[in-house]
């Protein structure tokens, strides 16, 4: 039995469709990611789920019990801009959010010391929240959504807005925490999620279009692929267009000077274009053969 | 009652934070002595302005403890609401447009105890600003002009509270769902209209909160024997309305728009 399903989801807003019937279940202890260019609709499933937005159709099952009971207690959640409250304190911040999670008193200033601690803002909890750096913000907000050590954790873009140190902070901070507890964040950045998810669901407009374990992702979708970037010259332009014809491409995408070529045989594709290029006398810049990426299925699925 | 206790403490130590909690009991203050000070002085006043008629100051009389004391409370239907109102906008419309009410719903937190913390706060508030304006008015009118029943003073300010109160909740009401500009606007404009109508036509609608204010200058004046029960009931079923409104609307409106 997965920790939440989620069955047939709609969300429209004035009759425009920004999620459009999705499903997918998750597993206690798995760690997911939410792939999408901006408008995928991630940000209003996540809302959803959070309990913020009434879906239009479709039902959201949480832990077994019946579709439509709150599960508010259970979760954490981070939205993409945290707003605080900026003449609290950290501290007070992270007590307030332990109280509203149903803690008693005694509890809840147990539990914030700790995750105070734990997200590294221990000797800035007695400073107002209005003098934080956005990484600070960010690592506040990741401590009032574990507080109450929620059975799943909703994160809407938690490192996107960070610079590269506060991004590898919170980056560290997450592979620790799905060690203990079901994560779901949504990004846009691949990098990110191929570091700590196990699955991906790729959402574009409104839609699921590839969804699975990162493994069985990378290995139906890898393809042998070749890139390469020859000078502006008109031979040059002229043979790459003329590749498009070859038995062993299955697809190509030129602009410019620099091609990519998605090829059946990458040892037989090496072989050929190499020699030709040396027969031609055309001027190549750069060669690369090897297997497409977790981009590279980005910008397939999101591109067409 | 664990949620809502906390709740109010984070909205009072807001009202602390932000001094809301010291500048509305100081306006209120300086609004309630200032009405028996320049009653008092008034004479001299115009003695030092040079071309008053002759004949006027002879006529002048000093005004009566009660009616100086009830004109001090008349002064918190204008801009003692005003305040209050201002005080009051962006409490939920803040929350909303700034994004922090994103965070607080997502917590296991009903709408109904965020909406009725706001409203106790606010309440709050009220009660400190008006218990203290109207302490200073009645001290000094007391030092200035006479005698006054505590009685009367005590159950005048608590109807004029209530005028007040009903004010407050409609703010509240509306900030649910409008910006809290606009969520003042209407409120005084609704406050506005329902004086004016029931100034209009004073007998058939004497059971409007509207009629509170008088009522409580009648309290002053006579002590007390022009009371109805119908404009507190009344006051009390749209406070209750305002907070059931609310709530309805704030447990919908929780994103940023």
């Amino acid at each position: 039995m997965p920790l939440l399903m989620v069955k047939d989801l709609h969300k429209s807003f004035k009759g425009h469709p920004s999620v459009n019937g999705i499903s997918f279940g998750i597993e206690a202890g798995r760690c997911v990611a939410l792939l999408g260019p901006n408008g995928a609709g991630k940000t209003t499933t996540l809302r959803m789920l959070a309990g913020l937005l009434p879906q239009t159709a479709g039902t959201i099952t949480f832990g077994g019990g019946s579709p439509g009971t709150d599960y508010r207690q259970y979760l954490g959640y981070l939205p993409q801009a945290p707003a605080f409250y900026n003449w609290m304190s950290g501290h007070e911040y992270i007590l307030f959010a332990a109280r509203m999670s149903g803690m008693n008193a005694r509890e809840a200033a147990a539990a914030s010391g700790a995750v105070l601690e734990r997200v590294g803002l221990g000797s800035a909890a007695r400073r107002r929240i209005g003098g934080y750096s956005g990484g600070m913000k960010q690592r506040l907000g990741l401590g009032q959504a574990l507080v109450h050590r929620p059975r799943l954790l909703l994160l809407d873009e938690p490192v996107s807005a960070l610079d590269p140190i506060g991004r590898r902070e919170v980056m560290e901070l997450l592979r620790d925490i799905r060690e203990e507890t079901t994560v779901i964040f949504s990004t846009h950045v691949l990098h990110d999620a191929e570091e700590i998810c196990d699955d991906v669901v790729l959402m574009n407009k409104g839609t699921i279009a590839v969804q699975g374990t990162l493994s069985s992702l990378r290995a139906e979708y890898s393809l042998p692929v070749i890139r390469l970037t020859t000078g502006k010259e008109d031979s040059a332009i002229r043979w790459l267009e003329a590749l498009r014809h070859k038995d062993f491409i299955e697809e190509a995408l030129i602009s410019d000077g620099k091609a990519v070529f998605n090829v059946t045989d990458v040892e037989l594709a090496r072989r050929t274009l190499l020699q030709e290029a040396v027969e031609l006398d055309i001027p190549l810049l750069q060669f690369e053969a090897g297997s497409s990426t977790l981009e590279d299925l980005f910008m397939k699925v999101v591109g067409t | 009652m664990r949620r809502l206790w906390a709740l109010y403490l984070k909205e009072m130590l807001e009202s602390v934070r932000s001094y809301k909690l010291i500048w509305i009991p100081v306006v209120f203050i300086v609004l309630g002595i200032m009405q028996p000070l320049v009653s008092f002085y008034m004479a001299d006043i115009l003695a030092f302005s040079s071309n008053v008629p002759a004949g006027l100051m002879e006529n002048m009389e000093r005004p009566a403890a009660s009616s100086v004391m009830a004109q001090a409370l008349g002064q918190y239907g204008t801009i003692g609401m005003l305040i209050l109102v201002l005080g009051t906008m962006n409490s939920l419309a803040g929350e909303r447009s700034s994004g922090t009410s994103e965070l607080l719903m997502a917590k296991p937190v009903s709408s109904i105890s965020v909406v009725a913390a706001k409203w106790t706060a606010n309440f709050t508030v009220l009660v400190i600003a008006i218990g203290l304006g109207a302490a200073g008015a009645a001290y000094y009118t007391v030092q200035l002009m006479g005698a006054l029943s505590w009685r009367d003073v005590i159950a005048a300010s608590g109807l004029y509270a209530l005028w007040l109160l009903c004010a407050v909740s409609l703010t509240l009401l509306f900030s649910a769902w409008l910006r809290g500009p606009a969520a003042a606007g209407l409120s005084l404009l609704l406050a506005a209209v329902m004086s004016l109508v029931h100034g209009l036509l004073p007998v058939k609608l004497n059971w409007m909160p509207a009629s509170l204010p008088g009522m409580s200058a009648g309290v002053l004046a006579d002590g007390g024997t022009g009371v109805s029960l119908a404009p507190i009931v009344s006051a009390v079923l749209l406070i209750i309305i305002c907070i059931a409104g609310a709530s309805l609307m704030a447990g919908r409106n929780k994103l940023p728009v």
